[in-house]
């Protein structure tokens, strides 16, 4: 499986345990490349200690974003890489994982669309939308910036350190 | 990736969806799940107990499938496994309080024709 560049910290060379430590990997804006970023994640994840309940809401944030991109980005995003991020910072207390996905595609700040309403009924309920009810459910914290050109969107989790 | 079924008698269906539920995984068999549903049974499980994952892209096709058969007059219940991601995809989407979610086959099928 393809590896982006990878930056364990200094007791996870050693052969410790991973205090913090920073992964990426580039993709192109296709379905098939999501699985392969997802691919991706979960290994790098486990190389940092990453618990697997946290692993899988991070890969389904990842999927929902980089769909995003492919399906609303247009053609600029279709043509330039997506870059992905993947940085674990362990503190005292608690830890965090999070991604970042550098797009090119139109700017879209998804901060700033209103959160919807859950449908009560099969009725009610829309076909459209729902990746974006997934990220902000299944994410601690997220962050967007556009600069240069690119979408910056960040997301991340957070566990307790026993 | 891959999706079967299989008649119980004459008013149940069971339909089996094993994989990923991503973009390429649901682009793989979501036409053969709308054309499944379609048949005339009352009930209709979905059993998602081998399923991997779950985007949003293959809950909606889980909800078009669901309204399919409720406009038909019928019910479609899910089968999933109880500490899977699949799991935690349809309870963030608040899916699982829309289509009737269970841990086992039995269960389901009961609930399915009922």
């Amino acid at each position: 499986m393809p590896r982006g560049r990878q930056s364990p910290d200094a007791a996870a060379r050693a052969g410790g345990p991973a205090l913090s430590g920073t992964d990426e990997l580039t993709v192109s804006a296709s379905g098939a490349e999501a699985r392969r970023a997802s691919e991706w994640l979960d290994a790098a994840c486990r190389r940092l200690d990453v618990p697997p309940a946290l692993v899988e809401r991070l890969a389904l944030c990842l999927h929902e974003v980089l769909a995003n991109v492919i399906v609303h980005g247009g053609s600029a995003a279709r043509v330039a890489p997506v870059t992905l991020v993947l940085e674990v910072n362990r503190g005292r207390n608690s830890s965090e994982a999070s991604v970042t996905v550098s797009d090119a595609g139109a700017a879209f700040n998804p901060l700033a669309v209103p959160e919807r309403r859950l449908p009560k009924t099969l009725g009610e309920a829309s076909a459209g939308g729902l990746g974006l009810v997934m990220i902000r459910r299944c994410s601690d914290r997220l962050d967007y910036r556009y600069e240069d050109g690119r979408n910056h969107l960040t997301f991340g989790a957070r566990w307790s350190v026993q | 990736m891959s999706i079967s079924y299989n008649d119980v008698g004459e008013s149940l269906r069971r339909i089996t969806i094993s994989g990923r539920l991503d973009m390429p995984g649901t682009d793989a068999v979501a036409s053969k799940l709308a054309e499944l549903v379609t048949a005339p049974k009352k009930g209709v499980v979905v059993d998602l107990s081998a399923l991997q994952f779950l985007a949003s892209i293959g809950i909606r096709a889980l909800i078009t499938s669901a309204k399919t058969v409720q406009q038909r007059g019928g019910k479609m219940v899910l089968v999933v496994e109880g500490s899977s991601s699949v799991l935690m995809s349809l309870e963030a989407t608040g899916v699982d309080q829309l289509v009737p979610v269970f841990r086992n086959t039995a269960d389901a099928e009961r609930a399915a024709i009922a």
